[in-house]
C-alpha cells in the first residue's frame, strides 16, 4: 500500500495555548460541560518510564533529555494529524511497556494500526492535551502570522478571527468526542454478546433506531451505495452540473454516511458544508473529508439530526440520501423533513426534489417455482411449512421488466419541499390495465422514481418516468429505481400474494382485462423504522375484491 | 445455525433475511447441493449403520439431516437448534408423519436435557465460513464428549483447511484499490478496515497460481476446542510465472465411516457451494516464478473478547534467488 499523503495539520487549533484558554473562559457558561475541565491535579505520565509531570510540555522535555525522544520532532516530522497524534503516543507506550525500544527511522506505518487508537493507559491525560502542544509549524505559519498582522489594523477581521477559532475549537471538541467514542465503540463492541437477542427483546424500553444506526457503520452497506452509479452518478450530476446554486451556500447533508455527498458540494463550490450521521461511519467520513482537504469546508457532527445543535441556524440547500427499501422503509425522511421544517431558508432547496411512486402487477411463474414451489419438495420431504413468511412480508428483489403485465400506475407523488410527515402515511387508488395473458397474478411491485429540481417552483407531472426524463431534454436530473433501468441497491419492495390459502381457483387473466384497487402505507405500532403496505386488487370481471398486507421489517 | 450463519453477509443483506424468519438462508443451504447431497448420501446409503440407531443432529435447523436418518432406518433421532426454526421443522416432521420417530429440542445444547443418556450418532452440519468461522464445532464436541456412546460416529468426521495463492489484479482493485479513488475522492480510511476483512467469494480455478496446501486437519473423533486455535506453517508451490494478489483457504468434509467414504470439498476447483472460498489480500503483489515458493505461516485463534470472531494472522515471505522480487510480510485480518 502506499504511503497516504502527508497530512497537514488543518484539524489542529490553529491558534496559540494562550489565545485557545481565553476563548475556553469566554465560553465556560455556554454549555461546554462535557468538557474535561484543565485541573491542577492533572497527572502526565512519562511516555518512556513512570516518572510523572504536573505540565504535558516538562514531561516531554524530559522524555527529549532523559531517552532521546523528542515527541514534538516525531509529529512534526511525520506531519501527524490528530489520529496521527494519538496513535502515536499510543505506540510508544506499548513500545515501553513491552520493552521494546522506539526504532530511531519511527515511520507513519509502525503505528497506522487502528488499534493504537485504543489508549494504553486508562485516562491518559496526554491524550486529552495534545491540543494544548505547540502549533506544528508548516505552511500554514505564514497564513497566520499574515491573518494577525491583518488583524491588528482591522477590528473587524479581529471579530471574525475569534468566530473562526471558535468554530476551530468546536471542532476539534467534536473531534474529541468521536475519539472517545470511537475507542468507546471499539471496545464496547466486542463485549457485546452477539447471541443476546433474546435478552434484548426482554428489555423494558423499545429501541427501534440502535440496530438501524449501528447497521450503517460496516463498510459494506457504503460500498454497496457508493458502487450504485446510478444512485451516487445521479447526486454527483446535479451537483456538479449545477455548481452556481450552490457556490457560496451553506448546505446541510443528513444522514451523510462517508461524506461523498458533502463532498461533492464542497467541491462545487459551497461555503460551508454540515454533515450530520447518528452511525459510527462518520468517524471515517471524518477522516475522508480531511484527506480530501475539505475539513475548513465540511463540518461533520455525529448525532440525531434532531439532537444534534448546528453551528447555523439556517442552511441554503438540504441534500440527503434519505431512501429506503418502498421509499419509506427506515423512515429516515421524517428527519429530513424535520431538519427541513428546522433549518432551511424559506428559499431554499432541497435535493432531490421530488419522488414519483409506482405499482404495478406482475406475474413470474419462474421465482415462484424456485422460491415457493421449491419447498413442496426438498429432497423428497414436504417443508411446505417454510412457505408462510414468504407471503407475509415484502421483498427486495430485481424484478425483470418482462414480469411486469401492465404499464406501471404513478400511486403518489411526494414534493420534498412541502411533504408532511402525515404525507407518509396514505392510501392510494390505483388502476391497471393487463397488457398480457397470464396464468396467475403473483404479487405487485412497487419502486420510486427521484427527481432534482433547480428550484422550488418547478413543477414535475405526477406521472413523470425519471427514464425519460433526460431524453425529454429537460431540467434538472432524475433516476428510476424501477425494472426500466439499470439495477440500483433498493432493487423493487415484491409484494407476493398469497395463492396457498385459495385452492384450486384458476386466476388467469386476459390481456386488456382492468385491475384496481387500494394501496396503503403505514408504520407499525410496535417498531417506527418499520413499515407496513396493504394492498387491495379487483379485475372488472369479479365481483370479489381480494386484500393482503404485507411487512418490512 | 441460520443465526450464525447471517454474519458473513452483507449486512444489508441481514436487515432482509431477519424480515422473513431467516428462510431465505435455510432455502441457499438446502438449495447447496453439494453439502445437502453429500449428506444425504452419506446417511441413506449407509442404512447399515443407522439401522435402530439413536441419532443426534446438532444445529438440525429445518430437520433435513434428521429425516435423511430416519430414512436410513434410525430408531430414533434427536434433534437441536437454538434459532426459533425448530418451530417450522416440527410442522416440517409432522407433515412428513416422523414425529414419532424425531424429537426436537429448542436451545443451547449445553442446557437441553436429551431422553437418551447416550446416542450411537452424531450426524451435524457445524461448519462455517473458512470452516471456523462462526461455526458450531464447539457445541458439536460438547455433545461428542457427553452424549456419543463409546464406539460411536460422528458423520462428517474429518475437516480439512486447505490455502493457495491466487492471481486476482482485477478484483483486488475493484474491492480494494476502490477506496484510492471514490468519486475523485481520496477514501483510503475505509481501505485500511477493506484489506483487514477477508472476503468470501467464488475464486475460479484459473486463478489459482500455486498448488494447494493442506494447513489443518481436524479429526472429530480426537480433537478439542484448544485445537481451534493454531498456527501452521505452509509452503506453496508456484505453479507458473504469475502474480499473487491474495490467498485463499477452503476446506474439505470426510465422511469415513461410511461404507464407501464420502467427501466434498469447498475449494475452487469443483462445483459451488454457498462457503464459496475465503480470500485473503495481501497489502503487496508477488511475483512468482514458477518453481518458486511462498513459505508462510497461518495463525488463526479466536478473538479474546469476542469468540465468535476470529483473528488471522498471515506471515509469507517469497523465496527467491531474484533480489528485486524479494517479498516478505504479514497481515492482521479480523473475521467480524
Amino acid at each position: 500500500m502506499a504511503d497516504p499523503t502527508p497530512k497537514k495539520e488543518t484539524d489542529a487549533p490553529t491558534s496559540s495555548a494562550s489565545s485557545e484558554a481565553d476563548i475556553l473562559d469566554l465560553k465556560d457558561d455556554e454549555g461546554w460541560e462535557d468538557a474535561e475541565p484543565e485541573e491542577d491535579t492533572t497527572q502526565f505520565i512519562s511516555l518512556m518510564d513512570d516518572e510523572v509531570f504536573s505540565d504535558i510540555n516538562q514531561m516531554l522535555k524530559h522524555c527529549k533529555e532523559k531517552h532521546n525522544l523528542d515527541f514534538l520532532d516525531l509529529r512534526q516530522k511525520l506531519a501527524l494529524d490528530f489520529y496521527g497524534n494519538i496513535k502515536l503516543v499510543n505506540f510508544i507506550r506499548s513500545q515501553v511497556h513491552d520493552g521494546k525500544s522506539i526504532p530511531q527511522d519511527l515511520s507513519r506505518k509502525d503505528f497506522e494500526d487502528e488499534k493504537f487508537l485504543k489508549p494504553i493507559l486508562e485516562d491518559d491525560a496526554v491524550l486529552f492535551s495534545l491540543d494544548d502542544l505547540p502549533e506544528v509549524a508548516g505552511a500554514e505559519d505564514s497564513e497566520e502570522n499574515d491573518k494577525a498582522k491583518r488583524m491588528e489594523k482591522d477590528p473587524g477581521a479581529l471579530v471574525a478571527r475569534v468566530s473562526e477559532l471558535e468554530d476551530e475549537l468546536r471542532r476539534v471538541q467534536l473531534q474529541f468526542e468521536s475519539y472517545q467514542n470511537t475507542v468507546k465503540e471499539t471496545l464496547d463492541k466486542k463485549w457485546e454478546d452477539k447471541n443476546g437477542s433474546e435478552k434484548e427483546e426482554t428489555e423494558e424500553k423499545r429501541d427501534d433506531d440502535s440496530h438501524y444506526f449501528s447497521s450503517y457503520s460496516y463498510n459494506d452497506i457504503h460500498e454497496t451505495m457508493l458502487k450504485d452509479t446510478i444512485r451516487t452518478d445521479a447526486y454527483r450530476d446535479f451537483i456538479y452540473n449545477n455548481k452556481d446554486l450552490f457556490a457560496g451556500k451553506v448546505v446541510l447533508d443528513v444522514g451523510c454516511g462517508t461524506g461523498i455527498l458533502s463532498m461533492f458540494c464542497a467541491k462545487a463550490g459551497a461555503s460551508r458544508v454540515i454533515s450530520v450521521d447518528n452511525s459510527a461511519i462518520i468517524d471515517k467520513a471524518r477522516e475522508n473529508i480531511f484527506n480530501n482537504g475539505f475539513a475548513d469546508k465540511i463540518t461533520c457532527l455525529r448525532g440525531k439530526i434532531e439532537e444534534v445543535k448546528l453551528p447555523v441556524d439556517k442552511v441554503d440547500i438540504i441534500v440527503s440520501e434519505w431512501m429506503g427499501y418502498c421509499l419509506l422503509y427506515e423512515a429516515m425522511f421524517d428527519s429530513v423533513i424535520w431538519a427541513r421544517d428546522k433549518y432551511l431558508q424559506p428559499d431554499g432547496l432541497m435535493v432531490p426534489s421530488h419522488i414519483n411512486m409506482w405499482v404495478a402487477p406482475v406475474a413470474d411463474p419462474d421465482y415462484i417455482s424456485d422460491h415457493i414451489a421449491f419447498w413442496r419438495d426438498v429432497y423428497g420431504f414436504d417443508m411446505k411449512s417454510m412457505q408462510a413468511g414468504i407471503h407475509e412480508d415484502a421483498q427486495v428483489l430485481d424484478m425483470p421488466a418482462s414480469t411486469l403485465c401492465s404499464e406501471p400506475f404513478p400511486f403518489l407523488q411526494l414534493s420534498l419541499h412541502t411533504t408532511t410527515v402525515k404525507d407518509l402515511v396514505f392510501k392510494r387508488k390505483w388502476e391497471a390495465k393487463l397488457t398480457k395473458d397470464i396464468d396467475a397474478l403473483d404479487g405487485f411491485i412497487i419502486w420510486f422514481d427521484s427527481f432534482f429540481m433547480r428550484t422550488r417552483q418547478e413543477v414535475v407531472p405526477e406521472n413523470a418516468k425519471a427514464e425519460e426524463w433526460a431524453a425529454s431534454g429537460k431540467k434538472g436530473n432524475a433516476f428510476t429505481t424501477g425494472p426500466g433501468g439499470k439495477v440500483t441497491h433498493w432493487k423493487q419492495g415484491v409484494m407476493l400474494i398469497d395463492s396457498t390459502k385459495e385452492k384450486a381457483e384458476s386466476t388467469a387473466m386476459k390481456a386488456g382485462e382492468q385491475l384496481s384497487g387500494e394501496l396503503e402505507y403505514a408504520v407499525p405500532e410496535d417498531n417506527s423504522r418499520a413499515l407496513n403496505v396493504s394492498m387491495t386488487w379487483k379485475s372488472a370481471s369479479d365481483e370479489k375484491e381480494e386484500s393482503q398486507s404485507w411487512k418490512m421489517r | 445455525m441460520a443465526d450464525e450463519k447471517m454474519k458473513g453477509m452483507e449486512h444489508s443483506e441481514v436487515h432482509y433475511f431477519n424480515s422473513y424468519n431467516h428462510h431465505g438462508i435455510h432455502e441457499e443451504m438446502l438449495k447447496d447441493e453439494v453439502r445437502t447431497r453429500s449428506y444425504m448420501n452419506a446417511i441413506v446409503q449407509n442404512k447399515h449403520l443407522f439401522k435402530d440407531k439413536i441419532v443426534l443432529d446438532v444445529g438440525c435447523g429445518t430437520s433435513i439431516l434428521s429425516m435423511f436418518a430416519v430414512k436410513a432406518g434410525a430408531k430414533h433421532v434427536i434433534g437441536v437448534d437454538m434459532s426459533t426454526i425448530i418451530e417450522k421443522a416440527r410442522e416440517i416432521v409432522e407433515v412428513n408423519g416422523m414425529s414419532d420417530k424425531i424429537t426436537l429440542l429448542q436451545g443451547k445444547m449445553e442446557e437441553v436435557e436429551l431422553p437418551f443418556p447416550k446416542v450411537d450418532i452424531i450426524i451435524s452440519e457445524w461448519m462455517g465460513y473458512f470452516l471456523l468461522y462462526e461455526s458450531m464445532l464447539d457445541t458439536v464436541l460438547y455433545a461428542r464428549d457427553k452424549y456419543l456412546a463409546p464406539n460411536g460416529l460422528i458423520f462428517p468426521d474429518k475437516a480439512t483447511i486447505f490455502m493457495a495463492g491466487i492471481e486476482d489484479g482485477e478484483y483486488k482493485d475493484e474491492k480494494i484499490g476502490f477506496w484510492d479513488n471514490v468519486y475523485g475522492f481520496d477514501y483510503s480510511p475505509l481501505k485500511h478496515t477493506a484489506l483487514t476483512e477477508p472476503l468470501v467469494d467464488t475464486v475460479e480455478i484459473k486463478a489459482v497460481v500455486t498448488d494447494p496446501t493442506a494447513v489443518l486437519t481436524l479429526d472429530l473423533y480426537t480433537c478439542t476446542t484448544a485445537d481451534l486455535a493454531f498456527t501452521s506453517p505452509f509452503t506453496l508451490d508456484a505453479r507458473r510465472d504469475d502474480f499473487i494478489h491474495a490467498l485463499i483457504a477452503w476446506f474439505d468434509i470426510d465422511f469415513t465411516a461410511c461404507h464407501k467414504p464420502i467427501r466434498f470439498s469447498t475449494g475452487p476447483h469443483t462445483k459451488y457451494t454457498h462457503w464459496k472460498q475465503t480470500v485473503f489480500y495481501l497489502r503487496e503483489v508477488l511475483t512468482v516464478q514458477q518453481g518458486e515458493q511462498v513459505k508462510g505461516v497461518l495463525d488463526n485463534k479466536p478473538n479474546e473478547k469476542n469468540k465468535r470472531d476470529l483473528d488471522v494472522k498471515i506471515s509469507y515471505k517469497l523465496e527467491t534467488e531474484d533480489p528485486t522480487r524479494q517479498a516478505e510480510g504479514s497481515c492482521e485480518y479480523k473475521m467480524c
